[in-house]
């Protein structure tokens, strides 16, 4: 398959309403079957309640937080993890089909199963004998 | 105002810091300055009764993690299928349009504070993040001292 930017990672922060601190930006894989693309996401912390996953203007978001957070009697002593937020955009082609999305997330790993369009599938050949 | 993990002295640096990953993610869209994925990355918290660590293991079987106290150090390790949640029969590495998640064998040690008691530990996974709760020994514990007025 020629090589397509088919979803494209979007640069950050320029076009967003500048965050008081940047979220995090959370590893993906991305997978190509010949239906669509199988989309990874690791947002530990993230619960159904506090993920968002949305396409505006072929622009794909992928919002979360960490539902968890210590009370305030906890001191931090140290922290890798800092912030709650996840946030990470990716540009979709019109290959793809925005409206049949579906999204799961388990054990704080989001996945996206996002469907090409009928006409973009690869379609089987049969090859006869001939005798 | 609620202190948690937003909680942060150096916020100058975090400006900085925030500035050379933008910088550096424009070259590069994929890794930041801090390099390699740090898997799992862990988080530890005080109060005055306990001390709770975090670690943030995203799609690992909990079944399948090691975690261990010894005095006060503490272990994790354990393996990360990062193709598992694929869900596709064969995996085939060309199909991969991108791969930034963690995949393979983790082992990580940390010290925590001297008061802690290994006997009172106790575990659990959530939404992808082992919480870590140890109770303080209580001779170790902070005392309040209250101070009277004569």
């Amino acid at each position: 398959m020629a090589e397509r930017q088919e979803l494209a990672p979007r640069q950050e922060g320029r076009l967003e309403r500048t965050p008081r601190r940047r979220a995090m930006s959370p590893p993906v894989d991305v997978y190509e079957t010949d239906e669509g693309l199988i989309l990874l996401a690791d947002m530990p912390g993230v619960t159904p309640e506090s993920l968002e996953v949305k396409v505006e203007d072929n622009v794909l978001h992928l919002r979360g937080e960490i539902a968890e957070a210590p009370g305030e009697e906890v001191r931090p002593e140290y922290v890798e993890v800092r912030g709650r937020e996840y946030y990470r955009a990716f540009t979709l082609g019109p290959e793809f089909d925005q409206e049949k999305i579906e999204a799961t997330l388990k054990h704080g790993v989001l996945r996206l199963f996002i469907p090409k369009v009928e006409s973009e599938r690869p379609r089987r050949i049969e090859i006869r004998t001939v005798q | 105002m609620p202190i948690n993990w937003t909680w942060d002295p150096f916020e100058e640096f975090e400006r900085i810091r925030a500035e050379l990953d933008r910088l550096l993610e424009w070259v590069s869209p994929v890794r930041s300055i801090r390099g390699e994925e740090i898997y799992p990355r862990i988080n530890v918290g005080e109060s005055a009764e306990e001390v709770l660590v975090y670690i943030f293991a995203p799609g690992v079987d909990p079944g399948k993690v090691e975690l261990s106290l010894e005095g006060n150090v503490l272990s994790v390790s354990g393996e990360r299928d990062s193709e598992a949640e694929l869900g596709v029969k064969e995996v085939r590495p060309e199909r991969f349009l991108r791969q930034e998640r963690f995949s393979g064998k983790f082992s990580r040690v940390l010290t925590l504070p001297e008061s802690v008691d290994p006997e009172k530990v106790e575990a659990e996974y959530r939404n992808g993040i082992i919480v870590v709760r140890i109770g303080k020994k209580a001779e170790r514990r902070a005392r309040k001292i209250e101070v009277k007025a004569s």
